[in-house]
């Protein structure tokens, strides 16, 4: 082989390698991407006070979705977290304290009916023996909106390994309604809605991008929530709500 | 050296699919018992004595089934029965308490006041195949019954309680699906009992009965 071969072998070589260079790191940098959306509404300057606690509750009536266990608990777990953490009433405990009336067919679906709930006999004295101010209802789920590509794997006596470039995007919409016991009204309700696109190149080895919507939609929620509950006057007055 | 490394990946492989198939094996048929601790309805018992009466079939109840080219189940769901409705009727009514068999004895008809028999009539459930199914879904039906001591039925209706849960761990799943359902049932049943329009006849015959008894106590 000339040397002129060799040179032009070596300069093809070198582009190929740096193509495949180029691509991964495109893959890397527009594989693992999230956007997110927050829109808070307060419509009072209710806030909660020493000794006074919040519930994290869960929307289960419909029949098409149900927010997520994990992410009640993760909203739960963040806002009693940190130093300036709020006291979160256990959400199993209080739908077991006010059974049968917080199950999915019998929870009160507005504040009209919170009120008419608290009127039976023992509702009102249950619900102020737990401590519990505001009740705060996620409703929402995560789903996968997209996916596509795809990754072949091949194993054999020498080894195995995988090929290709396979993509997925999920989307977090949630939205959390603030009631305030004592007023017996809705305080307001924050509009969560995050889209995360991960990616999974794999060049022998698949190196999942992963992309954690739902995460991402606890940690903005919590942190109006939290704003929400301590802040009276962050919020400019929103629209109507249930 | 080749020939006893290729020997060692052969061994190695035969090793993984053993795996994979007891692996597939274990992973066709689920046996569950429906496991939870009920929490006490918060309802006012209403004035009224009730004898419970569990039959076998209701204390012992398993469903069996065999979906085709999935898994077989076995749901034993006996114990959870007695549990949720024991709990129920101990708050719903000022006094309760076990009976074996209807018409109850004479010497024991003036000690209660009417005697409640539920059965589980149905119980229906979906496991997900596809990935993009994310719950597990129970549906049951129960039939519940009122009788007078004396063995005369006052009322019966279906109660029906759906549940459903993040598909996750299989038995798990179901295990915590078949509990909303069942939690769903307690719901309804102590929040309708004396809704049932025969039931509400009922119950205000038996409070002019005892209006009656009691005036006549003060007139004699």
């Amino acid at each position: 082989m000339s040397r002129h071969c060799l040179q032009r072998l070596a300069a093809t070589t070198n582009t190929r390698a740096q193509a495949l260079a180029a691509a991964i790191a495109l893959s890397i940098l527009a594989g693992c991407s999230v956007t997110s959306r927050m829109e808070p509404y307060k419509r009072t300057d209710a806030v909660i006070n020493e000794g006074e606690q919040v519930v994290v509750l869960a929307r289960k009536h419909h029949s098409t979705h149900e927010t997520e266990a994990a992410f009640v608990d993760c909203v739960a777990g963040a806002l009693a977290s940190g130093s300036d953490g709020l006291e979160v009433h256990d959400t199993v405990a209080f739908e077991d304290q006010l059974y049968p009336w917080f199950e999915p067919s019998r929870a009160p679906l507005s504040t009209d009916e919170l009120s008419e709930l608290l009127d039976k006999p023992d509702v009102f004295d249950r619900v102020q023996g737990t401590g519990v101010r505001f009740l705060v209802w996620l409703d929402g789920s995560t789903d996968r909106v997209a996916s596509g590509g795809g990754i072949t794997c091949a194993a054999g006596v020498g080894g195995a390994g995988c090929m290709g470039l396979a993509w997925w995007e999920d989307d977090a919409r949630y939205d959390a309604t603030v009631w305030d016991i004592q007023e017996l009204d809705s305080t307001g309700t924050i509009y969560a809605d995050v889209r995360g696109r991960s990616t999974l190149p794999a060049i022998v080895i698949p190196i999942p991008l992963i992309a954690r919507p739902r995460a991402a939609a606890c940690r903005g929620m919590t942190e109006q929530l939290r704003q929400f509950l301590t802040a009276p006057t962050s919020y400019l007055p929103g629209p109507e709500l249930q | 050296m080749e020939s006893m490394e290729t020997g060692n990946h052969l061994r190695l492989l035969r090793r993984c699919w053993v795996a994979l198939a007891c692996a597939a094996i274990s992973g066709c048929s689920t046996s569950l018992v429906v496991n939870a601790i009920f929490p006490q309805p918060l309802v006012d018992p209403l004035p009224v004595r009730v004898g419970i009466l569990f039959d076998e079939a209701l204390s012992t109840y398993a469903h069996e089934e065999k979906i085709p080219q999935q898994a077989s189940y076995s749901i034993q769901l006996g114990d959870a029965n007695v549990s949720m409705l024991s709990q129920l009727f101990n708050s719903m009514f000022v006094s309760t308490e076990p009976v074996v068999g209807l018409p109850l004895e004479t010497a024991d008809q003036g000690r209660l006041d009417a005697v409640i028999r539920p059965e589980l009539e149905r119980f229906e459930f979906d496991v997900p195949i596809q990935r993009t199914d994310n719950f597990v879904e129970v549906w049951m039906q129960y039939q519940m019954r009122l009788y007078e001591t004396d063995g005369q039925l006052i009322a019966e209706w279906p109660v029906t309680g759906y549940g459903k849960a993040e598909h996750g761990n299989r038995g798990a799943a179901l295990n915590r699906a078949a509990v909303v359902a069942m939690r769903e049932v307690g719901a309804e049943i102590s929040t309708e009992f004396s809704a049932q329009p025969a039931v509400e006849y009922w119950l205000e015959e038996k409070q002019n009965e005892s209006a009656l008894s009691s005036e006549a106590g003060r007139n004699n």
